[in-house]
């Protein structure tokens, strides 16, 4: 039998087929739509409370709204999804209105009206009785049924038909297996496309479908894709303002050449096409230079420049890092929006610092990156990041002192104290006061408490072992009163138990550690709370972009000026940092972990470790920790000299100390003396391993 | 017995040819706006301005009337050499800098492949200019090539030094007049409290302003 394949020539397949095509890209498209619509990121962070406002807020607000907008809807896409739906609900139209055909196959047990396993006599009898009543020499035509003798004989016919393919053996036994009395039958496939697509004449268009489908679509959608990856870096950045970002880089640069050097993206000159590169530049640049918050050293820097986009750029940069204004609503729009732009490309520069592993530029870039969200010029003041102060508020704090006051500094005095230097008359008023100290006990500062490192289950440290720098912190916002002492427990780093595999393969872990009983062994408490918390979104009342601040840890060699482990950068921190307010900060302890590779050879490394916020100007964290690298022999043998002394006693000492070696940040704690004593058998094996590859090494 | 049909023919090898003819053109078209675009890379160094002194003082051209060229006495040329040297050191600290983080940064997909050629080219020029640089010596003076770049070396880090200084120095007189002004304020805040004393009616002092102290610009960081 010949298995021969037919098109859908009534057109009943073939709407299954296209309402399962469209329905499996429809349905997912729409889904994320509704579900990016729905919430929107930005919207579920939360803020900082505050009601300020500036002069400029609108032009800020409408600026973030319309990028908002750029990035929220897609009108194709939208366009896709209803023509989607449209297409699957005619689909659905068709399948309900077209029948499928009904496949009549001859079935003698229906003829002669019994069940299919009736026996060879019921069969017989039944076969009698029909004959009797339909025989056309007995029957009479029905008039009413609008019969005639002919039916009544074909009926017949059938009725015998049937009773002797039932009678027949082997045409039974084809029914019984086959369902069909001549035996197997081919079965034919469908193929779910309309007959037209094949039809002669239609021939030459579904080749021009094709061909604009694999000639022109295709190469076109990878085409675009390729040259888009070619056309912006890996910082999203455009490929020639990165390649003119790396000329830019200077191993002395500070952040003002930071933002000198941002000038020069290919983005600016975008934004500041033809008659725009000029227009009312002079006025910029006049207001800029009378300005005295600006280095003279960037006056000139901007002087030197040649005229175009370029100086524009810069030009508009420092008016919106001065806070200078431009009186027109056109420059004023565009000061704020060269600062989201010059932030995007600071992120460019930022991996390029990173590339020359040089500290200065590298920090350079961060502060670059505060300066811009808070709109504040390089080596001034980090005051202005409080709401109402101006230039007079922040001389009427700092006086003549070289040393800018640090918001943490300022808001640490005594509230009286605070009140007498900045409330007053040409100063602020006593509403404006509240609200600034009400905005700065909400900024989330970290405060570094302790930092260490040490390799899980180990008790030493040895070469080019997998180091984890552990980073313990509080969110202390600026003036907090009434901070709660650190708990030495909260200082601690206790690895996970060997059968937590969860905690150790770095899972999502609902456990909390709250304290430990007498034997030193770690109590947990089952918490529901979520791991990943997030800070509020970047305060920056001038910054025309939702920012989510970043925490960047990495460690630098101090005496070469150099990077020692690139940064590790933390978005979301493992508990909350303000209650549910979102007011009031907890006090919670952070863990921040960082991974890395010991060096090779042991000895003692001392690292600056820097602790920079991107957000925020002056919250950064530089202390100086010391990495101590054993000799891995020498470490097992003092591991055998502790166990043998005092196991478990030694433990509770070693806790004393980390409490005691807390309040002095600068302290150190190399070995955590409370690690598992289990872990020991791992390390002799280690050890061992070790021990007879050197032993071994002189014989080759 | 065994013909062809030839005019059958005719469409494959039709075919073929505008096959292979689209395939060429496009190649070459291809590699030549690639080959002329690599040749529009704008260089990575600026123009040299003291090799073309150098090159210009040893090429004097004859001045208009007199027959034979200015003649440039060996230590001018020396010294152009020299600072052509001191020149060449600068860039290739700049160009061992970068080496590393252009590479890396190119691998990441951080930085365009242009600016690698760009970057590569520069390297190639300046060996180049070194090997240039290590002939016209040895030509001055015999065996001068080999010392050449280690007095140019000194020359640049000395100059490096120098402007640093300069830089700290530049500083001097504004720092010197905050201290003036800042010792002006405290000693009239002391003599304001010693009067206050003697009247008995003893005002504190400012505790911050006297132990702030100015911040030391240093020169590094």
């Amino acid at each position: 039998m010949s298995t021969d394949y037919a098109y859908d020539e009534e057109g009943h397949l073939w709407p299954f087929f296209v309402f399962t095509l469209t329905s499996i890209v429809t349905v997912p498209i729409t889904y994320s739509l509704i579900k990016s619509s729905r919430n929107d990121p930005a919207a579920a962070l939360k803020r900082i409370h505050t009601d300020y406002e500036h002069d400029q807020s609108s032009v800020v607000d409408t600026l973030r709204k319309s990028e908002k907008r750029k990035d929220g809807s897609k009108p194709w896409l939208i366009a896709l999804v209803i023509a989607g739906w449209a297409v699957m609900g005619y689909m659905l139209y068709l399948i309900k209105t077209t029948d499928a055909p009904v496949q009549n196959l001859w079935n003698p047990y229906d003829i002669l009206g019994i069940s299919e396993s009736a026996t060879e006599k019921v069969i017989k009898k039944t076969y009698k009785m029909l004959s009797l009543k339909f025989h056309p020499d007995k029957a009479r035509p029905d008039a009413s049924k609008n019969e005639t003798i002919d039916d009544l004989n074909r009926r017949y016919v059938e009725i015998s038909k049937a009773y002797q393919a039932l009678t027949d053996e082997e045409v039974r036994n084809n029914f019984i297996q086959f369902g069909n009395p001549d035996g197997k039958q081919g079965f034919s496939i469908n193929i779910a496309l309309p007959k037209a697509i094949v039809s002669d004449g239609n021939g030459k268009y579904i080749v021009l479908i094709y061909f604009a489908l694999f000639g022109v679509l295709l190469p076109y959608l990878v085409g675009s894709w390729w040259y888009g990856t070619l056309r912006r870096s890996k910082e999203g950045v455009l490929m020639e303002s990165a390649n003119r970002l790396f000329k830019e880089y200077q191993d002395n640069i500070d952040e003002g050449g930071v933002v000198a050097a941002l000038s020069s993206g290919q983005e600016f000159e975008d934004l500041f096409k033809g008659d725009k590169a000029d227009a009312g530049l002079s006025k910029i640049e006049s207001k800029v230079m009378a300005s005295d918050e600006l280095p003279p050293k960037e006056k000139k820097k901007l002087e030197d420049v040649e005229s175009g986009p370029r100086r524009m750029a810069l030009a508009l940069l420092w008016a919106y890092l001065g806070r200078i204004e431009l009186g027109d609503a056109t420059l004023e729009k565009a000061k704020f929006q060269v600062a989201p732009i010059a932030h995007a490309l600071n992120k460019s520069f930022n991996a390029i610092a990173l590339a020359y592993m040089n500290t200065a530029p590298l920090l350079a870039s961060y502060f670059a990156s505060q300066r811009l969200i808070q709109a504040i010029p390089p080596k001034a003041s980090p005051l202005y990041q409080l709401p109402h102060f101006n230039s007079a508020i922040v001389q009427a704090v700092e006086g003549d002192s070289r040393v800018h006051t640090t918001v943490q500094a300022f808001m640490d005095q005594p509230d009286a104290k605070r009140r007498s230097l900045v409330v007053g008359k040409g100063l602020l008023t006593d509403a404006q006061y509240k609200e600034s100290i009400a905005y700065a006990k909400q900024l989330p500062y970290l405060r570094v408490a302790k930092a260490f490192f040490k390799v899980t289950g180990e008790k030493f440290i040895i070469p080019s072992s997998l180091v984890t720098l552990v980073v313990k912190g509080r969110f202390v916002p600026p003036g907090s009163e009434k901070v709660p002492d650190v708990t030495p427990i909260d200082l601690e780093d206790i690895d996970p138990a060997e059968d937590d595999l969860d905690a150790i393969l770095g899972r999502k872990k609902t456990k909390k550690l709250v304290g430990k009983d007498e034997k030193g062994k770690p109590i947990y408490e089952e918490t529901t709370e979520s791991e990943d918390v997030y800070p509020p979104l970047a305060s920056s009342p001038y910054f025309a972009r939702d920012h989510s601040p970043r925490w960047h840890v990495f460690l630098t060699d101090s005496k070469q000026g150099r990077v020692a482990v690139p940064p590790f950068t933390f978005v979301s921190f493992d508990r909350p940092i303000y209650e549910s307010d979102g007011k009031t900060p907890t006090f919670a302890m952070q863990t921040l972990k960082a991974q890395f590779q010991a060096p090779p050879q042991a000895g003692h490394y001392t690292f600056v470790m820097h602790v920079v916020c991107d957000s925020y100007v002056g919250f950064d964290t530089k202390m100086e920790v010391t990495l101590v690298v054993e000799d891995a022999s020498q470490a097992a043998e003092m591991k055998v000299e502790e166990e043998i002394s005092e196991p478990e006693e030694d433990s509770i000492a070693g806790i004393m100390n980390a409490a005691k070696g807390a309040p002095t940040k600068q302290r150190v704690v190399k070995d955590e003396e409370d690690s598992d004593e289990e872990s020991g058998t791992d390390d002799d094996e280690d050890d061992d391993t070790s021990d007879t590859n050197t032993d071994t090494e002189p014989e080759n | 017995m065994f013909s062809l049909d030839w005019r059958g023919l005719v469409l494959p090898f039709a075919y073929l040819i505008v096959l292979t003819g689209t395939f060429m053109t496009f190649s070459t078209i291809y590699r030549k706006r690639k080959a002329q675009q690599s040749a529009n890379l704008a260089p990575w160094f600026g123009p040299h301005l003291q090799r073309n002194v150098y090159l210009s003082l040893l090429h004097m051209e004859p001045e208009t009337g007199s027959e034979k060229a200015p003649k440039v006495s060996e230590s001018v040329l020396r010294a152009a050499l020299l600072r052509r040297a001191v020149e060449d050191i600068h860039r290739i600290i700049q160009i061992r800098a970068a080496k590393a983080a252009c590479s890396s940064l190119l691998q990441r997909g951080s930085i365009g492949d242009d600016l690698w050629q760009r970057f590569q080219r520069a390297e190639k020029e300046m060996e180049e200019e070194l090997r240039d640089v290590v002939m016209e010596a040895n030509a001055l003076a015999p065996n001068w090539g080999q010392s050449i770049f280690q007095t140019a070396n000194e020359i640049a880090a000395n100059t490096v030094l120098r402007e640093r200084l300069d830089e700290i120095q530049a500083q001097v007189t504004q720092e010197k007049e905050w201290w003036e002004k800042r010792r002006a304020t405290v000693r009239s805040e002391f003599m304001k409290e010693l009067e206050g004393e003697e009247t008995g009616t003893g005002t504190p002092v400012d505790s911050s302003s006297v132990t702030s102290s100015p911040s030391r610009k240093k020169g590094k960081n």
